[in-house]
């Protein structure tokens, strides 16, 4: 089963949408400056930091020449320290603009709550270094601005009761001010854009994938529009600050100043209640409460071609939960803008956050793709991807295990326990299986077959292959204590909880080891669907754990157990079930219209099975089987045909 | 989907977008102008860091009141270490201007009594009257009357220094 859903966007969500829309057109899904806001902070900050290298090496720091440097280098360079002066103050105007367009997005698409929370906060706390870093810098010039700048946040910080009228004590005439005070400055003007690096670089560290560089033909418009700007109109002091006269008004910052307006209009102390206020409620934005309807849950997400299952947090977009793992997601504008990240959803249900109708067309959407940047999962989710070329993805996890049991369970299958190194467990979804790695790097996928609810070592069946390097060497030579290196866990065929049909398990030979692993788990789970293992194998001998299923069935009165045998020998007196697996079950069930399906075995077995559940109603949605990703559902790529190999069959 | 727009179009969008985005920036980096004075507006500066008189008088302590100290902090005088609040009233052309009364700082309340305030008031000739009371009873005990002419923009700082006397006006 697969479903989109589709929120209803908010009056802000289709405020941006609509301005997305436009910007579409002007320049494209891919150079849309509103799917860059981070990007491009990222790139108005170095501008910032490289302009103000150079002025910082012109810059006089003395009451006397504080001014006239910044007017030297202004007029008497007017084409290098002029225009670099004005790129350093109107790309800190436009950091700011970025900034707050940046959280505003990221809060009207309420994608500032749960995990994202670190984010959120360590995006606050940079706003506000950035305003500090800002306002600073307006102290630098020892203009009418500067003047009026020290002054005010000296009375702002003589209302704080330590403080207490000391500070602004040191503005209040010329005589006051020393040269030390703008060795002060420069010094605070240096580490608070320091302190804005750092908090970035956190912030952008918890971000996956998180792009730093907007494109190139974007970078170089901002940077051609603030420099012409600058030009036409450059960035000037205003007369020098001196503190026996007042002037009656100021050319304003607006981006940076309007708190110091509020200060002189409402005082001091409502200010600080103001911006503390402020401050408190933009850092508790993401605990607030929201609709219960629109609460998230964590859930999975197993894809291909990377045969891998991941977790997806709650409120996370599978673009998002991906990028996280390292796998080679396709995106661009992570924002339903460009349509790069579309894929298929295999199975489960999905709610699509608000996108740009021009990235998913409704066919495409009938069709069963989905956009992994928008999409947040409502169940388990199964998705299928192109990887973005060139992409490498992060390879599975590599560990090295130790045998700490070997039990021979019938001539040819060999139960192995191995036990991490250092004693780890390692969480995996019952179904999934590791890559034994061989000492040439060779590679031989075997199925968990234990829940991963109990924890233990891990369990695997190998059937011996004649002439198999592995095999051969499991069954003449392994003994307790030896290593192993293996990798995963890999493998997208899991057991999805979210239904209600009855299941049919279809075992071949050692594809029991992954149907053991569910039905431990669903036993653990308490799970209260109908549950019909059928095991299909050659003769009795190939039964190596009947007496555990048939356990099963007398304990839980919601399972049974169904033997087959193909070729029962003379010696078996088989009186049960024999013929085809497949063949029995539909016997049994002539309509598996309200069953869902999950076979593991050969591929011949479930090439065999497939279409012919399909012709007795067994929906495509319900029919689960990592066999069936080798054919006829997908076509097996290249080397992944080895990975999704099962239960030991591979040698 | 919208048919895209041709090539040259777009890139005229993209600059008008560009040029609309820079004289946002442009505009609101230094407009609208901010007001922070009347056009015939004259500032004064009320701001001083002066002790109060320490609140209460030594005393001797008595042998009893020795014996009960520690031997290292047997001193015979008791002087305790709080001192009287400030008190400013100032006056502009014989209205009130402005009063307060300030606690000294410090934990002990042993520390100068600072006082910081910047009044807007209108330009012109003005007489201003200055009192001070620091000591334990609130007396009145320093006065200074002043008249001064002040032109728009210009900046009176009211200081109040002890070795000069007591209040000073100094004009910016």
């Amino acid at each position: 089963m697969t479903s989109t859903a589709s929120t209803s966007p908010s009056l802000g969500q289709r405020a941006f949408l609509a301005l997305e829309k436009i910007f579409n057109r002007f320049f494209g899904e891919h150079l849309n400056p509103l799917y860059f806001l981070g990007a491009v902070a990222y790139f108005l900050l170095w501008i910032v930091i490289f302009t103000g290298l150079y002025l910082y090496a012109f810059f006089e720091t003395s009451v006397v020449q504080a001014h006239a440097s910044v007017d030297a280098l202004t007029h008497g360079q007017r084409f290098v320290g002029g225009i670099l002066r004005s790129l350093h103050r109107y790309a800190s105007d436009g950091l700011v603009l970025v900034i707050a367009l940046h959280m505003l997005r990221h809060f009207a698409f309420n994608r500032h709550r749960g995990f994202r929370w670190f984010s959120w906060v360590s995006g606050v706390v940079i706003l506000w270094l950035t305003y500090a870093s800002g306002i600073n810098g307006y102290m630098l010039p020892w203009d009418r601005l500067s003047q009026f700048v020290v002054t005010a946040t000296a009375e702002w910080f003589d209302v704080l009761p330590v403080l207490g009228g000391s500070m602004a004590r040191n503005f209040i005439s010329n005589a006051n001010v020393s040269d030390r005070l703008f060795s002060l400055l420069s010094f605070i003007h240096i580490g608070l854009p320091l302190g804005v690096m750092t908090v970035l670089w956190i912030h952008t560290q918890r971000v996956p994938g998180a792009r730093t560089n907007p494109p190139r033909p974007l970078a170089l418009g901002l940077l051609a529009s603030l420099t012409a700007l600058s030009l036409l109109k450059p960035a000037l002091s205003q007369a020098p600050a001196d503190m026996a006269t007042m002037v009656a008004t100021l050319d304003f910052d607006w981006f940076y100043l309007p708190t110091y307006a509020l200060i002189q209009q409402w005082g001091p102390a409502n200010t600080w209640f103001l911006v503390l206020g402020a401050t408190a409620l933009l850092l508790i934005l993401p605990w607030l409460p929201q609709r219960a309807a629109s609460r998230p849950k964590s859930w999975s997400l197993a894809l291909h071609p990377d045969e891998r299952i991941i977790a997806v947090r709650a409120g996370e977009t599978l673009l998002d939960a991906g990028l996280r793992e390292g796998l080679p997601l396709p995106f661009e504008c992570r924002n339903g803008g460009c349509g790069a990240c579309k894929c298929t959803l295999l199975h489960g249900e999905v709610a699509l956050l608000p996108y740009q109708a021009s990235a998913l067309s409704e066919s495409e959407r009938a069709a069963g793709k989905t956009l992994l940047c928008c999409a947040q999962a409502l169940s388990d989710v199964e998705i299928d991807y192109v990887p973005q070329a060139g992409a490498k993805a992060h390879p599975a996890k590599r560990y090295v295990a130790r045998v700490t049991q070997l039990e021979l369970l019938s001539p040819d299958v060999m139960r192995v326990f191995l036990q991490i190194d250092g004693g780890a467990t390692l969480p995996f979804h019952p179904g999934q299986y590791i890559n034994i790695v061989l000492a040439d790097g060779a590679k031989r996928s075997f199925s968990f077959a234990t829940t991963p609810d109990t924890g233990g070592d891990i369990e695997l069946h190998v059937r011996r292959v004649e002439g198999g390097r592995f095999t051969s060497a499991v069954f003449h030579s392994m003994r307790v204590g030896d290593t192993l290196r293996f990798e995963g866990p890999l493998g997208a065929f899991m057991l999805r909880e979210d239904g209600d049909k009855s299941i049919i398990f279809v075992a071949g030979s050692t594809g029991f080891a992954p149907i053991k692993s569910m039905l431990e788990h669903a036993f653990h789970t308490g799970m209260q669907r109908r549950m019909i293992l059928y095991w299909g194998v050659r003769s009795r001998c190939d039964l190596y754990l009947a007496d555990l299923a048939q356990q099963w069935a007398r304990e839980h009165a919601n399972f049974s157990f169904v033997p087959v045998l193909s070729a029962p020998l003379s010696e078996d007196r088989w009186s049960g079930r024999t013929g085809l697996v497949h063949e029995a079950i539909l016997a049994d069930f002539p309509d598996l219209a309200t069953h869902q399906v999950y076979a593991c075995g050969s591929v011949q077995m479930v090439q065999a099975a497939q279409p012919a559940f399909a012709q007795h109603g067994l929906a495509s949605d319900d029919c689960f089987s990592d066999a069936f990703h080798l054919a006829p559902q997908r076509a097996p790529r290249g080397n992944n045909a080895e990975m999704v190999q099962l239960g030991g069959t591979h040698v | 989907m919208s048919k895209p727009l041709p090539k040259p179009l777009r890139y005229a969008l993209q600059g008008i977008a560009y040029a609309a985005l820079a004289a946002v920036i442009g505009y609101f980096s230094t407009a609208p102008v901010y007001r922070q004075l009347g056009d015939n507006e004259a500032v004064l500066k009320l701001s001083f860091s002066h002790s109060g008189q320490l609140k209460f008088a030594c005393r001797e302590r008595d042998a009893a009141e020795l014996a009960k100290l520690q031997p290292n902090m047997r001193s015979k005088m008791d002087c305790p270490r709080e001192r009287a609040l400030v008190r400013v009233e100032l006056d502009m052309d014989g209205q009130p201007l402005y009063r307060v009364s300030t606690p000294p700082l410090g934990l002990q309340k042993d520390g100068a009594a600072t006082v910081y305030r910047r009044l807007t008031i209108p330009a012109g000739a003005h007489h201003f009257s200055a009192r001070l009371a620091d000591g334990p009873d609130g007396a009145i005990n320093f006065s200074k009357d002043i008249r001064v002419d002040l032109k728009p923009g210009q900046v009176i700082i009211v200081d109040f220094l002890t070795g000069s006397g007591g209040f000073v006006f100094t004009r910016g």
